[in-house]
């Protein structure tokens, strides 16, 4: 398994938060959340680490991962923005802003920016309906966005609004 | 302990699964993900019966290779509710692995309709979980089934040539609908994007296993000593017995 060498440098990083844990089975999802949390992804070399920690194997490690929404593969950008894409916001268009963020962004749902900045999410309902089409960015909540509002956001990140190339991984 | 089979009386043994009684009593019965080395996983659901155990008044439908018999009861196994539940598995099923010609020939006897197939990966997989068994039976685990839903599949982690991975094709030989690809030239065979070299048996040079899984089942066991394939191993056994007489 090949494992990017910026990885490395992390290494005793991710062996302090997988070792606050018992090398056992049950700690991997409390381990794989305090990962995430921390680098926004879990690498590859984490992963690893962790399967032989609790004593399951890479594949599982990895199945179990790839399930939940929650985690992810991965690297993610400074700031994710999270679309909803719930019923309500659906109707209210949510995927114009979804297509307005690509313009802007050069990103789809999924991918990050290649200078690491910006991420697109969609998320299935966040519980704010009332203020369809609702988007999060980093746990702020901007509500009834229209598309022209995107600018300014992105701007509040610090975007330039383009200038971002397709190849966001 | 008694059942009622298709109307005749049949004799049990208490835990045994449905599907056990009837492999036993020679009463065929379609399966896919069921092995008689792991047992039923009520995966692909094509093993549907109808039972009605002592005390209830109507049959249920049930997986007859996850259902144990601990009570007499009557099973059902040809019905026109099992035809209709089993045309719907089949065409299900025949969605996702079209190529399969089991499954043609099942289509074809349940009378299932056509749906647009699916191009799943790897092609024609069913999802029945035998390979990540058999795998795990190994000792290795190698792959798993990733990510959920629609997207789920089986594979090594990030679909690349995996670390646990010796190349010994008890996944794909184990696969019921043969999904999972296996490539042998030139004295390699490669498989889950790994290549691995070939080893030919000292007595007859078929090639028979690759160096990963004799080095591994060296390790685990007097198994490969020998170097030899199966069915050489087997004469020279004879021959030693033989002798020994």
């Amino acid at each position: 398994m090949q494992i990017d060498v910026n990885e490395y440098k992390h290494e005793n990083e991710y062996k302090e938060l997988i070792e606050n844990y018992a090398g056992k089975p049950e700690s991997l999802l409390a381990i794989m959340q305090d990962i995430q949390k921390q680098y926004n992804y879990l690498p590859r070399l984490a992963i690893s680490l962790i399967s032989r920690h609790v004593g399951i194997p890479v594949s599982r490690v990895y199945a179990m991962a790839s399930f939940y929404k929650a985690f992810s593969l991965t690297p993610k950008g400074r700031f994710v923005f999270r679309v909803c894409d719930g019923t309500a916001c659906h109707i209210k268009n949510s995927e114009t802003l979804l297509d307005q963020l690509q313009k802007s962004l050069g990103i789809k749902p999924g991918e990050t920016t290649t200078d690491g900045m910006y991420s697109v999410e969609t998320v299935n309902c966040l519980g704010a309906c009332a203020l369809a089409p609702v988007m999060v960015v980093n746990g702020k909540v901007y509500g009834k966005v229209s598309p022209g509002d995107l600018e300014g956001i992105i701007k509040e990140y610090g975007g330039q609004n383009h200038g971002y190339d397709n190849q966001g991984s | 302990m008694k059942i009622k089979l298709n109307g005749k009386e049949r004799e049990a043994m208490p835990g045994e699964s449905i599907l056990e009684l009837c492999k036993r009593e020679n009463v065929p019965i379609p399966t896919f993900c069921y092995h008689q080395a792991f047992g039923g996983q009520g995966a692909c659901r094509m093993c549907m019966v109808e039972v009605r155990e002592e005390g209830q008044k109507e049959a249920r439908l049930a997986a007859a290779c996850t259902y144990l018999l601990n009570r007499e009861a009557e099973v059902i196994t040809e019905s026109d509710r099992i035809q209709r539940i089993r045309r719907t598995i089949v065409m299900l099923l025949k969605r996702r692995a079209a190529g399969d010609p089991i499954l043609k020939e099942l289509a074809d006897a349940y009378a299932a309709p056509d749906l647009e197939a699916v191009v799943t990966e790897p092609e024609n997989c069913i999802l029945c979980g035998l390979c990540i068994h058999a795998c795990e039976e190994m000792g290795k685990s190698a792959i798993w089934s990733m990510f959920r839903g629609i997207d789920k599949r089986i594979a090594t982690p990030y679909d690349e040539a995996s670390d646990d991975c010796i190349g010994c094709a008890a996944c794909a030989r184990i696969c019921p609908t043969h999904a999972i690809s296996m490539e042998e030239k030139d004295s390699k065979r490669i498989i889950w994007n790994k290549s691995f070299e070939l080893v030919a048996c000292r007595r007859c040079g078929k090639e028979y296993a690759t160096r990963e899984e004799i080095e591994y089942l060296k390790e685990r066991s007097d198994y490969g000593q020998e170097n030899l394939c199966e069915s050489c191993r087997k004469k020279t056994l004879a021959i030693t017995v033989k002798n020994y007489i």
